[in-house]
């Protein structure tokens, strides 16, 4: 099933996504210490797919990141279920995306300046 | 965990540096402990072994199974002055033997480093492939 989206805008909340989930991170790892914290994560790519899979046309600018707490990792004497090896590949993983959409995003500007300079 | 992403590499390696983390726990508890007669019910503290598991036929990274006491005898030492000595003069020690602890943090901290070599290397690795991007 083929949709029309533009890329940009997909791109952009990739993007949002990626910094919300870079400041839950350091949100995790600061409180790596804290009694009965429970670790936070970002939901986005489910909510995408979702809204790809439903009828009619997607409003991909509308799409916000949400924050939840998944509550499924091991818990500390202390209460808390933070990770710090975990957190550092989160943190990896997330920077790579984060590079892999500006740098297509970038991309795409660039053919889209190109289609601009065609005379 | 089924890898079958291009993130593969950095939750093996994520999960190695965590097994090995806890791993370092463990020994820290066994040479914390080295002299500790009394760990309660009367025996001195008995030596913790961690095994490590992995889901087989697939590629799933390490995790730590059990931490499980080590069965080995208690030593044996005459000392007469001490509170938990028994009749004859003789006091129970933990079965900790320092220098094979030793040996087991430096093959610790060795597969920490490995592991983060590993997730470092394979992040360059990515970023060579987003470089063609440009």
């Amino acid at each position: 099933m083929s949709k029309q989206i533009n890329i940009v805008d997909l791109l952009e909340s990739a993007i949002r996504a990626e910094s919300l989930r870079q400041k839950a991170i350091s949100n995790n790892i600061a409180n790596i210490e804290t009694p009965n914290y429970r670790r936070i994560n970002v939901k986005f790519e489910k909510l995408l797919a979702k809204a790809m899979e439903s009828p009619g046309s997607v409003d991909i600018k509308a799409l916000e990141p949400e924050t939840y707490q998944p509550k499924n990792t091991p818990v500390k004497p202390n209460g808390n279920d933070v990770n710090f090896e975990s957190e550092i590949g989160h943190m990896i993983k997330n920077n790579l995306r984060h590079e892999a959409y500006v740098r297509l995003l970038s991309k795409k500007y660039r053919q889209i300046e190109l289609a601009i300079n065609l005379k | 965990m089924a890898v079958n992403n291009i993130f593969g590499p950095i939750d093996i390696a994520t999960s190695g540096l965590r097994a090995h983390n806890k791993h370092m726990e463990v020994i820290s508890s066994n040479i914390a402990n080295a002299r500790t007669t009394d760990a309660g019910k009367g025996q001195p503290y008995r030596r913790l072994e961690a095994t490590f598991k992995t889901e087989d036929d697939e590629l799933s990274g390490v995790s730590l199974d059990k931490i499980l006491p080590d069965k080995s005898e208690f030593i044996r030492i005459l000392d007469e002055g001490h509170p938990d000595a028994d009749s004859e003069g003789y006091v129970l020690m933990p079965n900790v033997d320092i220098p094979k602890e030793l040996i087991n943090l430096n093959i610790a901290t060795r597969a920490y480093q490995a592991n983060a070599a590993i997730l470092k290397r394979y992040q360059k690795m990515v970023e060579t492939t987003l470089e063609l991007l440009r």
